[in-house]
This record gives structure tokens, C-alpha cells and sequence, in this order.
């Protein structure tokens, strides 16, 4: 329970942003040569440090805009941070958004293999899970009908279910465990507890709070790109709720 | 392993590539010159005498052209070459004047190439024991041009201009005599890269080519899968399926075929094999090279989620047109033996030059794609360029067209040499000369030198553009 799996240090980010996105070539020289390139600094993130340990569920609450997607997409290697470093051990998983590893033209099938292989796993594994990841989305024979018939419901079963077939060492939830049915929810929240049990980290981020309360250790709340206030779950959940 | 498979594709090299690794044109060679005038009418007792220095190391044969007045005659001529030094005869040969037409050339072949005559004052006496006047022939010769270190004399009389004859041989390659030399050099070269490497490693530092080749092991089954996907989705819905991999080159082919087989088709032996070796090729460029374009930005949805090696779009969109490639050479073979080419050994080398095209593409994808996140007008000016690049690189017309003024054009372009080597190798039945493979080879890794290079540079610039 000890070993420290993510350490984000003194993490900054900051994006340069235009005042409208300079997206052809010829934009860019006219405005290069009228000399109005100028770029206005947006800082998303200022200064975060915070660890989690191996096996903690580490919630992230904040507004919208306060820096929490970015946060994971630090984390999960997606953008380098303009200052600090974030040291990660072991293998990240991000929950997909729906569908969005998906190729709509494949059968369910193909895309089990196809999105796996996205998420790091190998083709060995992917065999032996094959049959508990098509059980587990409840989906029966619709795994063999090109996905695009599927709806969102069962777009999202599936997605959930690759996504949590592996034991991660870190899995990163950004609001999709409401999907699907109630029972649905109800398993998966179940899938998501088991996963916490055998060791997985989990950085959860969510508006709900009383998810946020149920499911994590610890929350760290984000404001403006800064650390709020970080500790036990239900005090900074109190605290967001509050203020 | 990598040191067998070395030695083996050097080994097969060797035999695919045969005599043209040894041997190649020689610089030396003689052209005819274009005939302006007629020498002497070559009666009994005539003599026309060119004398000439040769830089061809095995020569081969020697032409001269001649010209019969527009009359019918009879009688014998004589052509012999002679070394100055010593006066002896290397080779004679006499022909019936009643067989040379107008224009038309006599050869004195050489049965085994004579080596030994370079830089060495030759001779070249044309005689004839036995004609008539007025049923003489008369080699040709061109007053204007001046042959350095040689003369042509007439009758014993000196005279301004060269004899129209042309002069063949073979020079031996430097590199082909010491191929095995070289061999062994890149075996040791190899040798001590891995040796370099263990020791690294035992060292415990961390090296490119280990790094590279673990994210290859690593990210074998993604690319596999993304390749699939790709290939799956391409025909997805349509009635044929991938027969149309099959289908479009060919259909190109004949649709092109039947537009410029009039007017191209006398210059160019077997027009559909050269037109369809082109249209394949370059079909794989542009498609290669398009789908990589827009593989980072049509992947914007992946690439701000997960990640992954972002260089594994473009690749895999190269790699599936490869299988595309692949497929197309099918018709390529069939066109091929059906217009009687026969398959030399000479043709598993052209794959040599289609890895050239492969790699090359790949460079200009990786460029391409990095410049599309930044500017999406990538797509449109490429759209122009390629097409651009289409019509300047001989697909469907002889290279013979163009005029010398913008021959520079097919030099420096890379698809050309391509191109044209892997006709050599599938039409010709004929290896080009080592150097050439050299050349193709730099510009291929020159191509993705760059584009890997500004590729790595931006790709962490990627997500924000996105």
C-alpha cells in the first residue's frame, strides 16, 4: 500500500493560445507579417504536487476549466507539462470516452481486438479474455454485427469492458461510469471496486460528488489550475460543497 | 540471426545482380557521330585509316556506318583494328558490300573482350581487295567534329573530321571487383554496431536502436491491428472487396493504355508492362503519402486520449497501402507474362527498389502529416504537388520526350530513379550498376531522415493543435 505510483511535482502548464487558432498557412503568414503574432499566456495548471500511492483511489474535483482533464492527460503522457515532471510506474489505462477507439465499420468483435491493442494489451491476452470481455458486456451475439447498428448504451458496455479486463497498475476514469442501466452502473461500479481491491490505482474524476464520496480514499480539488485543498474524501468533498 | 540474414542477402545479391555488378557501360564508349559526308569510294587499293585512343577497358566491338550512293554493290570490304604500338592486328573481319544498305552499320565483334587497350593509339583501316568503281560502297564521316588524339586519313592523304564509327566495350567497377571486401567490411561493421550495443547494455544505458526495437516488439500487435483495420475498412461496403486492390491498377492501365497508346506506343517496347509498372508505383506513392497526411489529424480523437508512439499512425497508414501495393503487383506478373516478358532473376531485385519507394514514402508521409496538424493547408497544396509530381515523372510517356533542357527534372527526381530501375530490373531482365543502388538508397533514408526528424521535433506540439 505504500509504494508511490504517481508523483506529479510541481506540474505547470501553459498553453499559448491565439486569439483565434491560425490554422492555414496563409493566416499565419499574414499575420506573421502584420506582426500581430502575438499570443496570449493561458495557464492551466500552476504549480500541482500531489502523490498517490499504489492502490489509493484518488478523486479530482473541481469546476469546469479548472484543469482536471489536463491534469489526467499529464498523467497519462498524452501532453508534456511546460514545468515539473510527473514520474508514473507502471502501465496507465484511460477509459476511453465512448467510442472514440471505436471504428464504427468493424464488428464488435474486431474492435474488442482493435481497442485492446490500443490500450497496450497483447494479442495473447487479449485471446484468453476474449470470451469474459464479451460476457462481462453483456452484448451475446450482437459481438458479430459491425458496431455502428450498436447504441450508445451498448457502445458504452463494451468500452467499459476492455477497458477493464486488465488488472492497470493505473486506470484513469474521467465520468463515464454512468452508463448504461442501472444494473449495468451497478456492475460496473462493483467491476471498478474489485479493481480498486486487487491493487489498481484509480484517478476518478467526476462532478458527482456523492460518486467522488463513495468511491475514493482521498480527493485532491482543483481551482483555477491550482491545488485547492487535497485530503480525506468526505472533509474536501464538505469543503467543494460549501465553498 | 542478423549477421546470417547479412550474409545471406549479400550472397544473394551477388547472384541476383551477376554481371552487371563486375561490369558496367563504359564511360569510353564511342557514339556514332552523325554522318555529313562520304569518305572515298572504297575500291581495290583504297584505304581509309582512323586512328583513335580508346579509355574502354574490355573492348567489345566497333560499328562503322556507310553509305552506298543509292545504288546496288558488289565486292568485299575489310575492317581491321590495329595496335599502334606494335603494329599488330587485334581484330579483322571482312563483309559482303552487297549486304550494307544506306545508312546502314558493319560490326567487328570481338569474341572475348580485348582488355588491355586503354589509353592505347588504335587503328582503324577499312580496305577493300576487290571493288569496282561504281559499285563501291563508302563509309560515312562527319567534317565537323574533331576526335582528340586521333586522325582520319584518306587514301594516305590527312583529312579534317571523324569517321562515323562508334566504339563498345565494358569497364570493370571498382566496387563489384571488390565486392567481398565489402561484404566482410559491413559484416564487421555490424559486428562491432552489436558488440557496441551489448556493451551499452551491460552497462545498463539505454540505446536507440535497443529502444527502437523493443517499441517494435512492444507495438507489434497494435500496428497489426491498426493495419488490419485499415485494410478492412478501406473496401468495407463494396460488393468486390479487396479485389478492387486488384482491379484499379488494372483498369487504370487499360483506361490509359487505350489514351496513349497512339501516341507513345511505337517509342516504348511492351507499353502496358511500362505503363502499369508505373501506374502501381506511383499509385503506392500518392496513396501512401495521402493517408499518412491526414493520419495524425484523422486520429485526433485517439491521440488526445491514449498514448501511444504518435510515428505508429503514419506508419501503420504506410504500411497498409503496402499491402495494397502488394496486392496490385498480382496484375503487375499477370500484364507482364501475358505480353511475353520473360522473368529473369533480375526482377526479385526491382524489390529492392520498391523498398526504396516504401521508405521514401514513409519519409514524406511523417513530413506531411507533421505539417498538416500545423497547417491544414497541407492537404490542398499536396493535392496540387502530387499531381505535379504525376505528370513530371515518366508514368505513362518515354522519358525520351522531354526535351534536355528539363532532363534536370528526372535527375533530381527521386521517384524517377526509382521508377526507372525497377523497369530496368523487371523489363531489361537487367541489374543496374552498384552505384545506382547506393543513390537510391541514400535518397529513400534521405527522405526519412528528414521527415523523422521533423516529425520527432513537433510531435509534442501535436495535442495542442489538435
Amino acid at each position: 500500500m505504500s509504494r508511490t505510483v504517481i508523483e506529479v511535482s510541481d506540474v505547470s502548464m501553459r498553453f499559448r493560445m491565439n486569439s483565434d487558432k491560425i490554422m492555414s498557412l496563409k493566416e499565419f503568414v499574414t499575420t506573421a507579417m502584420r506582426g500581430k503574432l502575438q499570443y496570449q499566456e493561458f495557464t492551466a495548471l500552476d504549480h500541482v504536487s500531489f502523490t498517490v500511492k499504489r492502490g489509493e483511489t484518488l478523486g479530482l474535483i473541481g469546476r469546469n476549466g479548472a484543469g482536471k482533464s489536463t491534469m489526467l492527460k499529464i498523467i497519462s503522457g498524452i501532453l508534456k507539462p511546460t514545468e515539473g515532471n510527473v514520474v508514473c510506474c507502471g502501465n496507465v489505462v484511460p477509459m476511453l470516452e465512448l467510442g472514440s477507439g471505436f471504428d464504427f465499420d468493424l464488428t464488435g468483435r474486431e474492435n474488442i481486438f482493435l481497442n485492446g491493442a490500443i490500450l497496450g494489451y497483447s494479442e495473447d491476452f487479449l485471446n484468453a479474455k476474449y470470451d469474459e470481455i464479451v460476457e462481462f458486456s453483456e452484448l451475446g451475439n450482437f459481438i458479430e454485427t459491425p458496431i455502428r447498428n450498436y447504441s450508445s448504451g451498448m457502445l458504452a458496455r463494451l468500452a467499459f469492458s476492455v477497458a477493464t479486463m486488465v488488472q492497470p497498475e493505473v486506470l484513469i476514469v474521467d465520468e463515464i461510469l454512468a452508463v448504461g442501466d442501472a444494473a449495468f452502473q451497478e456492475k460496473s461500479k462493483r467491476r471498478m471496486l474489485e479493481l480498486m481491491g486487487g491493487g489498481t490505482t484509480v484517478l476518478f474524476v467526476s462532478h458527482s460528488l456523492s460518486q467522488v464520496r463513495e468511491m475514493c480514499g482521498r480527493v485532491v480539488w482543483l481551482e483555477y489550475g491550482r491545488v485547492k485543498m487535497g485530503g480525506e474524501a468526505q472533509e474536501v468533498c464538505d469543503a467543494y460543497e460549501g465553498g | 540471426m542478423l549477421l546470417l540474414g547479412y550474409a545471406a542477402l549479400i550472397i544473394l545479391f551477388y547472384f541476383l545482380v551477376g554481371e552487371q555488378l563486375h561490369l558496367r557501360q563504359s564511360r569510353g564508349n564511342r557514339e556514332l557521330p552523325a554522318a555529313d559526308s562520304g569518305t572515298v569510294e572504297l575500291t581495290a587499293g583504297s584505304v581509309v585509316e582512323q586512328s583513335f585512343i580508346t579509355t574502354i577497358q574490355r573492348l567489345e566491338q566497333i560499328d562503322v556506318q556507310w553509305g552506298t550512293y543509292y545504288r546496288p554493290n558488289a565486292g568485299t570490304v575489310l575492317l581491321e583494328l590495329m595496335d599502334l604500338r606494335d603494329s599488330s592486328v587485334l581484330l579483322s573481319g571482312a563483309f559482303d558490300a552487297a549486304a550494307i544498305t544506306e545508312g546502314g552499320l558493319t560490326t567487328l565483334t570481338a569474341e572475348e573482350p580485348i582488355e588491355g587497350l586503354y589509353n592505347v593509339p588504335l587503328l582503324l583501316r577499312i580496305t577493300s581487295p576487290d571493288c569496282a568503281v561504281g559499285s563501291a560502297a563508302s563509309p560515312l564521316m562527319n567534317t565537323q567534329e574533331k576526335l582528340e588524339g586521333g586522325s582520319l586519313t584518306l587514301n594516305g592523304e590527312p583529312s579534317e573530321g571523324v569517321l562515323c564509327f562508334a566504339v563498345k566495350g565494358t569497364d570493370y567497377i571498382w566496387t563489384g571487383l571488390h565486392y567481398w571486401e565489402f561484404a566482410a567490411a559491413g559484416e564487421l561493421l555490424l559486428l562491432a554496431g552489436l558488440g557496441v550495443i551489448w556493451l551499452r547494455l551491460r552497462q545498463g544505458r539505454r540505446s536507440y536502436v535497443v529502444n527502437a526495437v523493443a517499441a517494435v516488439q512492444k507495438y507489434r500487435f497494435l500496428i497489426r491491428q491498426l493495419v488490419s483495420r485499415d485494410f478492412k475498412t478501406k473496401y468495407k461496403r463494396s460488393v468486390l472487396g479487396m479485389f478492387w486492390s486488384f482491379l484499379n491498377p488494372l483498369l487504370t492501365m487499360f483506361v490509359q493504355y487505350f489514351v496513349f497508346s497512339t501516341i507513345f506506343k511505337s517509342d516504348i517496347p511492351n507499353y502496358p508492362a511500362y505503363l502499369l509498372i508505373g501506374i502501381v508505383t506511383f499509385n503506392f506513392f500518392t496513396e501512401a503519402s495521402g493517408m499518412a497526411l491526414s493520419s495524425i489529424v484523422g486520429n485526433a480523437g485517439l491521440i488526445t486520449k491514449v498514448y501511444m508512439p504518435k510515428y505508429i499512425y503514419p506508419l501503420t497508414r504506410v504500411m497498409s497501402s503496402v499491402v495494397n501495393l502488394g496486392i496490385s503487383l498480382i496484375p503487375l506478373v499477370l500484364v507482364s507474362l501475358a505480353t511475353g516478358i520473360e522473368f529473369r532473376k533480375s526482377a526479385v531485385l526491382s524489390l529492392f527498389f520498391f523498398c526504396c519507394v516504401i521508405i521514401f514514402s514513409l519519409g514524406v508521409g511523417l513530413l506531411l502529416s507533421a505539417a498538416m496538424v500545423f497547417f491544414r493547408d497541407t492537404q490542398f497544396l499536396w493535392g496540387v504537388l502530387s499531381m505535379i509530381w504525376m505528370y513530371v515523372t515518366p508514368i505513362f510517356y518515354p522519358e525520351s520526350i522531354l526535351p534536355e533542357d528539363f532532363r534536370f527534372i528526372l535527375r533530381v527526381n527521386p521517384m524517377y530513379h526509382f521508377l526507372q530501375n525497377i523497369r530496368l530490373c523487371i523489363l531489361n531482365g537487367i541489374s543496374p550498376e552498384p552505384s545506382v543502388y547506393v543513390q537510391c538508397t541514400l535518397m529513400a533514408l534521405g527522405s526519412l531522415l528528414i521527415g523523422a526528424l521533423v516529425f520527432q521535433k513537433s510531435q509534442d506540439r501535436f495535442v495542442l493543435y489538435l
